[in-house]
């Protein structure tokens, strides 16, 4: 079998489905070809235990770009977010920190632990704030590149240059202090309370293979915090459905457009010739010809495992092979039989619909990390605990729940050499439920089934190098114009008619859809279509 | 009341050549040391009758071209037993390596597997540090409502990073903010060589290899080529020929006067308050003092709060430690020649051994395994020891400022013990030799030196506190908020190391202000 497109998306992520959305819109003939079964990528909702909807990769919804939403009329085609408004840490002692997404409620919570750290909140939030407010503008747009002639890429940095200008003396300062500092730092800046440093902490390192103390880590609690849900920045919500409800959204709107989803179609292959995109071969043998192909898959996976190496400059493989993709967090997807009780919290605490933690100082995250770095998971993790049933009761039969256990760290390769296909699997897995036994004693008994994901799981399944959330860390040296390989910010790969749609390329991960829709821009630029009007925030550039 | 046209506060390198620099610039210059000797982290002691050793600092690293030949330290008596010192990188298993800039090799005179990538990778890194290197003996711009000098020193930086070509120009954006570790190990293998290298990018610093903004440290070790020079006569003969190139235009240095307090009035320094209850004015003050321990003597009372609050929060934990050593001969190290005992010996054997030893830290604890770089001075500079013997400095890295249990005799002790046991792994019987020893935990540094939590650059030299945010946003000009008053310390731009960029930057910005002369003092 062949045929021919005028472009091919190999993965259907939420980014490729977001590229390919974009390009059936202006009515290129696309084809969308996923290797698994099902659709989504890292965002998705798989049955894996009957009756129970596991959201079994990302958990929740924030960062995905209100301008996608809208250009791809996202709630028409089914998608809703829910916010939930508060979360909590608990702690040995057999208290909890609740944090409380109302700004009145949690000045008292925080007041209940110390009033200078409820005063500098205040200072904390404000300043957070400036940096989602000037990092938002730059999320849908291609990053520039600093050494070339171009005049578009001297006007991108003459709009950056005015932007960091306009901050003005003393914010231009925080700026690039906030994007250097470690999390740990910018917090014992503000705050004094163990708990309430550690509950905010956990923005920082969540997907990362960094500790708290890590420099840049404060950037990566930026990057959980810009996101909105209907509005509210740096708020976070659930899909109804599970996660799979954004890319089943996705789906639905590619259909109406006129594209085309291959399910189980898998990409032995991507062709080139003369330095130029021919097409596809799948694992089946079928050619599928088209001279624009877009990767879904990390910058790794593409450049080393689908594309013919000869095709490629040696300094571009280099500069691929050390792209630092870093496995680090684990997974656990559980049914429970019933709500788990968690004795330190008050009956009817609304902070139960929230996120849950354990890790109540920065210490004990940076030791999760230390484990980490000796190639250990975290005898002590830092974990991300949540039950979307309280707020979906789709997920789960009546009077049953789920529950998502975002674990980190885990690290890819065992410094002990042992596989995490073997015992390892379970002792890690048990190391996290002992740690949330702790603090719910009927936790254990409610448990009917568990998935538990190591990054060997996550690689596999999902095609993520390492088990790494983002397709690559977030750190300095890979972001922006370094990412994913300094000169190819841009979505364009050494072979024309190649690009990069992951989160491999800026702005990074998260189930954002930003790099999805950039690459799609950019593909349109190249094709000579016009692309005014594409997106608000093209309206804006 | 004595007047003066302008008053330095320490005897440190970075005083002292503030002090030659205003000195030369025609200004009436007094410094005050608290202390009775000279030098500040740069001094010289007896260790033991007859042996002479560097108390801290014992190499000039990086140590400025320019000043050295602004304040014509030569013909005041400066020159070196040896520039451009080798470095010998010792392996557990035997298979040391010898580092001469971008050259490595076994010691055993078989090629190094990695020394070509070593080579390229050196070469590229002092390329890129090049292109920084230049900013060390500017004021750090400032970018808001730059004046042409800003703005020619951006343009400069641009252009230089442009004219790396292409390619390099997008690997220096690349490396600049990353991580030591991956810089190095994306070149080269785990082993002494690139322990070697990470060690000169977390040396002093309260931070491991794997911390992101380690690059850039690395990149400022590497200016100027990144030599190390031992000064003939040692540390000692070098702040004596600083302290006579300023004396001999005319400063005055006083030792055993400490200041008690910075006067001001209408936000305007009028001079210092000695511990003796001496008065003596001056419209200029600078400071070779840390900044939080700067504003405390003028008081807190002349800054803002927020000011205030960012001074407090600056870090500062030192992680290095001293132990001195007197011997009554050579130590012999295993499968060393006496000849190759010349230069640095590092104690290092991997980036990972130093990432380890950085956790321990993190954590108030003693590492089982610190790095450790040594050197036996009086293997080139015999003139440091009367008669027989040797004097060994070795600078111990990650030893943290707050212990765990508090720095007891028991304590120090054990570090001791942990050096020494290191030590005798690789020149069994060293312990025989002792005649005397010196151990200077980041507490006893702090308290003798007056560098806070023992910091040998005043202040963690990171990303968030460096060039415009040294010592933090709004104060990087070395000028203070109140008129008059300059930091001229290792604090302020561009850090510490016995470079004197900061001492010289800080004089000639205090010079520039118009009221640095007082009416009837020209000299």
């Amino acid at each position: 079998m062949s045929g021919r497109y005028d472009v091919i998306v190999v993965g259907a992520g939420h980014n490729g489905l977001t590229a390919a959305c974009y390009l059936a819109k202006r009515g290129l003939k696309t084809l969308v070809l996923e290797r698994s079964d099902w659709i989504g990528g890292a965002a998705v909702s798989r049955e894996l235990y009957e009756g129970w909807t596991y959201s079994n990769c990302s958990y929740v919804c924030s960062l995905l770009r209100p301008e996608v939403v809208r250009d791809l009329d996202l709630p028409r085609h089914g998608l809703q977010v829910i916010p939930y408004e508060s979360g909590a840490t608990f702690t040995r002692d057999g208290g909890y920190f609740a944090y409380y997404s109302d700004h009145d409620a949690l000045r008292r919570e925080i007041s209940r632990f110390l009033r200078r750290d409820a005063d500098n909140y205040e200072r904390y939030a404000r300043a957070v704030m400036r940096q989602c407010r000037f990092i938002k503008p730059l999320l849908m747009r291609a990053a520039p590149d600093p050494v070339s002639n171009r005049p578009r890429d001297i006007a991108e940095l003459l709009f950056l240059g005015k932007r960091f200008h306009d901050l003005g003396d003393r914010e231009m300062g925080e700026t690039i202090r906030f994007w250097t500092m470690s999390i740990g730092e910018f917090l014992d800046e503000y705050f004094e309370t163990d708990v309430i440093k550690a509950h905010f902490a956990g923005s920082g390192i969540i997907g990362t293979g960094l500790g708290v103390y890590s420099p840049g880590t404060a950037y990566v609690l930026l990057h959980h915090y810009m996101g909105e849900v209907d509005g509210t920045i740096g708020a976070w919500g659930f899909t109804r459905g599970g996660m799979g409800g954004v890319t089943q959204a996705m789906a639905r709107a590619l259909i109406e457009a006129g594209g085309e989803i291959r399910a189980g179609a898998g990409v032995a292959q991507i062709l080139s010739k003369d330095g130029k995109t021919k097409g596809v071969v799948l694992d089946n043998g079928d050619v599928l010809e088209a001279s624009t192909v877009i990767s879904n898959m990390d910058v790794k996976r593409t450049f080393l495992n689908h594309v013919e190496a000869k095709d490629l400059p040696d300094d571009f493989v280099k500069a691929v092979k050390r792209f630092k993709i870093r496995g680090s967090s684990a997974k656990l997807n559980i049914a429970l039989d019933g709500f788990p009780s968690f004795p330190a919290a008050p009956a009817g605490a609304p902070f139960l619909k929230g996120d849950l933690h354990a890790s109540e100082s920065l210490d004990e995250l940076e030791r999760a990390y230390d484990d980490w770095k000796a190639g250990r998971w975290s005898s002590d993790p830092y974990f991300d605990m949540l039950i979307p049933t309280c707020i979906d009761p789709t997920m789960a039969p009546p009077g049953k729940h789920m529950m998502t256990v975002f674990v980190q760290y885990a690290p890819y390769e065992l410094a002990s050499g042992e596989s995490w296909d073997g015992p390892a699997r379970d002792r890690m897995a048990e190391t996290v439920i002992a740690k949330i036994a702790e603090h719910s004693p009927d936790f254990r008994d409610l448990i009917l089934h568990k998935e538990v994901r190591t990054p060997w799981d996550i690689e596999r399944e999902v095609g993520l190098t390492e088990g790494n959330i983002f397709q690559g860390e977030l750190t300095f040296d890979q972001m922006f114009f370094n990412r994913p390989v300094p000169g190819y910010a841009d979505y364009r790969t050494p072979i024309k008619g190649l690009y990069l749609c992951g989160s491999s390329s800026h702005p990074g991960g998260g189930v954002m859809a930003a790099p999805g829709a950039n690459a799609a821009r950019e593909v349109l630029r190249d094709l000579g279509m016009k692309v005014s009007g594409l997106t608000p925030a093209e309206r804006a550039a | 009341m004595t007047r003066y046209d302008a008053i330095v506060i320490g005897a440190g390198h970075n005083g002292l050549t503030a002090a030659g620099v205003l000195a030369r610039g025609g200004r009436r210059v007094l410094v005050l040391e608290k202390n009775a000797g000279l030098g500040g982290a740069a001094a010289g002691y007896e260790i033991a009758p007859g042996f002479q050793a560097p108390r801290y600092a014992h190499l000039l690293h990086a140590w400025h071209p320019q000043i050295e030949k602004q304040l014509d330290l030569a013909a005041n008596g400066l020159s070196f037993a040896r520039r451009d010192l080798p470095t010998l990188a010792l392996a557990e298993d035997g298979a040391h390596v010898v580092i001469e800039g971008g050259a490595a090799r076994l010691l055993s005179g078989a090629a190094h597997p990695d020394a070509a990538a070593y080579a390229t990778l050196h070469r590229r890194l002092v390329r890129f540090a090049g292109v920084l290197s230049a900013k060390l003996l500017e004021t750090p711009p400032q970018f808001h409502r730059p004046d042409w000098r800003d703005l020619a020193s951006l343009a400069k930086l641009g252009f230089d990073v442009r004219r790396l070509g292409a390619a390099d120009a997008r690997e220096f954006l690349r490396v600049l903010l990353s991580n030591a570790r991956d810089v190095i190990l994306d070149e080269i293998g785990d082993g002494p060589l690139a322990g070697a290298l990470a060690l000169d990018a977390v040396m002093g610093g309260h931070t491991g290899p794997r911390s992101p903004g380690t690059a850039l440290t690395l990149l400022y070790r590497l200016a100027q080529g990144g030599g190390r020079h031992l000064p003939k006569g040692g540390m000692a003969a070098f702040c004596t020929a600083l302290a006579q190139s300023a004396q001999s235009h005319g400063a005055e240095i006083r030792r055993s006067a400490g200041v008690a307090a910075v006067t001001v009035e209408n936000d305007r320094v009028t001079g210092v308050l000695l511990d003796s209850g001496e008065t003596l004015g001056a419209p200029v003050v600078l400071s070779s003092l840390d900044t939080r321990t700067t504003l405390a003597l003028t008081g807190v009372e002349h800054f803002d709060a927020e000011a205030v609050r960012r001074v407090r929060h600056i870090r500062c934990k030192g992680a290095t430690a001293k132990l001195n050593l007197a011997l009554s001969g050579l130590p012999a190290f295993t499968g060393v020649d006496p000849d190759d005992l010349t230069g640095r010996i590092l104690v290092a054997p991997s980036v990972q051994s130093l990432e380890t030893g950085f956790d321990a830290v993190k954590y108030g604890e003693l590492p089982a395994h610190p790095a450790l770089e040594v050197l036996i001075p009086s293997r080139l500079d015999p003139t440091l020891v009367d008669g027989g013997g040797h004097v060994m400095s070795i600078i111990v890295q990650y030893v943290p400022y707050h212990l765990k249990d508090g720095w007891t005799a028991g304590a120090r002790e054990r570090l001791a013990a942990t050096v020494l046991d290191l030590l005798e792994r690789h020149a069994p019987g060293l312990r025989s030799l002792i005649v005397a020893q010196d151990v200077l935990t980041p507490l006893d540094i702090e308290r003798e030196t007056g560098a806070p939590g023992g910091h040998w650059h005043h202040g963690e030299l990171a990303v968030d506190q460096m060039l415009t945010l040294r010592p933090v946003n709004g104060m990087a000009r070395y000028a203070l908020p109140v008129g008059g008053l300059y930091l001229c310390g290792a604090a302020a731009h561009p850090g510490g190391d016995i470079i004197g960029a900061a001492g010289h930057n800080a004089a000639r910005q205090a010079m520039k202000a118009p009221q640095t002369k007082t009416e009837g003092h020209a000299a």
